[in-house]
């Protein structure tokens, strides 16, 4: 089975009111949380740079961070260059997953990702140097209960952000 | 570099974050019993049953237990919830699953206070919410809530 299988399993079973539209295509589930791990410890890095005095290092690293988040926001998860060195070199020693997974989710959390990195580097660029470890601090976090318990981002704060009406639904 | 810090920070951060990942892997999914679900916005709003907010038609409703799960499409656990509690409402003739969207009905997750998904309740038969689950249901826990409403009994194996 290839990647961009759509996954049959992944319709919905009920109605859908709201007008919800056709699942993408799914992508491994395992996929997003290889690249979680890989996140978790450059943004590991990154408070650390950050707590031990090597303010510009955690900077551009935040910053780097930041624009890999931005890919997988904008570009979709499924051409994040972590999830390529997933298909590259992991998935092949790996048994087919179970099931598929709508790709939404995880590129909602890669733009909570870089809204919060985004938010470290534009205050560390104006000089609040504190700003970059705490958003990599609260980046690393999330990233880590993705990779180690498959917590998802868009699961918990979706809905609160929508309620909160930061978030504006068509 | 300053090491104290670093060292502090290095081991700290990690286990804060494993301490509230175990913290939330024991709490998600759990049944909690409530009295009605849909928030009261008016004296005489308590009147209003959770199956009448939901506006959907009445054949989405089953005869004993309605599984009501609130879903989004930036939910990766969803789907497979629908299947699990799909699956589990076959087993039994009175009882029903409906997956409601709500990822463009605020006015919905404001009325039935939903912060995560999924997020499920289980009506009975009078369309009132008898439980709610808040996360991945624990399927074990949503049968004894199931039975409890049909009055169907599980004999024991050493019975």
């Amino acid at each position: 089975m290839s990647p961009t299988t759509p996954d049959p399993g992944a319709a919905p079973t009920g109605p859908a009111p709201g007008g919800a539209t056709a699942p993408p295509a799914g992508i491994d589930p395992r996929g997003p949380r290889f690249s979680a791990a890989i996140t978790s410890v450059i943004l590991l890095v990154t408070v650390l740079l950050g707590v031990g005095g090597l303010a510009t290092a955690a900077l551009v690293l935040l910053a780097a961070q930041a624009i890999l988040f931005a890919w997988g926001a904008f570009a979709g998860v499924a051409r994040h260059p972590f999830g390529a060195i997933y298909r590259a070199l992991v998935r092949p020693r790996l048994a087919p997953p179970a099931e598929l997974e709508d790709p939404r989710p995880p590129t909602f959390a890669q733009l909570v990702g870089l809204v919060v990195s985004g938010t470290g580097v534009v205050l560390g660029l104006l000089g609040v140097a504190a700003a970059v470890p705490v958003a990599a601090a609260f980046a690393f976090v999330a990233a880590f209960l993705n990779a180690a318990f498959a917590y998802c981002l868009g699961c918990r704060i979706y809905l609160l952000l929508v309620r909160a009406r930061v978030i504006r639904p068509a | 570099m300053e090491l104290a810090p670093v060292l502090v920070v290095g081991l700290g951060l990690p286990a804060v974050a494993l301490l509230l990942g175990l913290a939330w892997r024991a709490r998600d999914g759990r049944v909690r019993r409530v009295a009605s679900a849909a928030a009261t916005t008016s004296t005489d709003a308590a009147a209003v049953r959770d199956a009448d907010a939901l506006g959907l038609p009445a054949a989405a409703f089953g005869a004993d237990a309605t599984l009501v799960q609130f879903s989004t499409e930036f939910c990766s656990r969803c789907p497979a919830t629908a299947r699990a509690l799909g699956g589990l409402a076959d087993e039994y003739d009175g009882v029903r699953h409906v997956d409601v969207d709500l990822t463009h009905r605020r006015g919905l997750a404001d009325a039935f206070r939903v912060t995560q998904t999924p997020t499920v309740l289980v009506l009975g038969a009078d369309g009132r919410a008898v439980a709610r689950i808040a996360g991945a249901p624990r399927l074990d826990e949503v049968r004894e809530v199931i039975d409890s409403i049909t009055g169907r009994s599980r004999v024991p194996h050493h019975a």
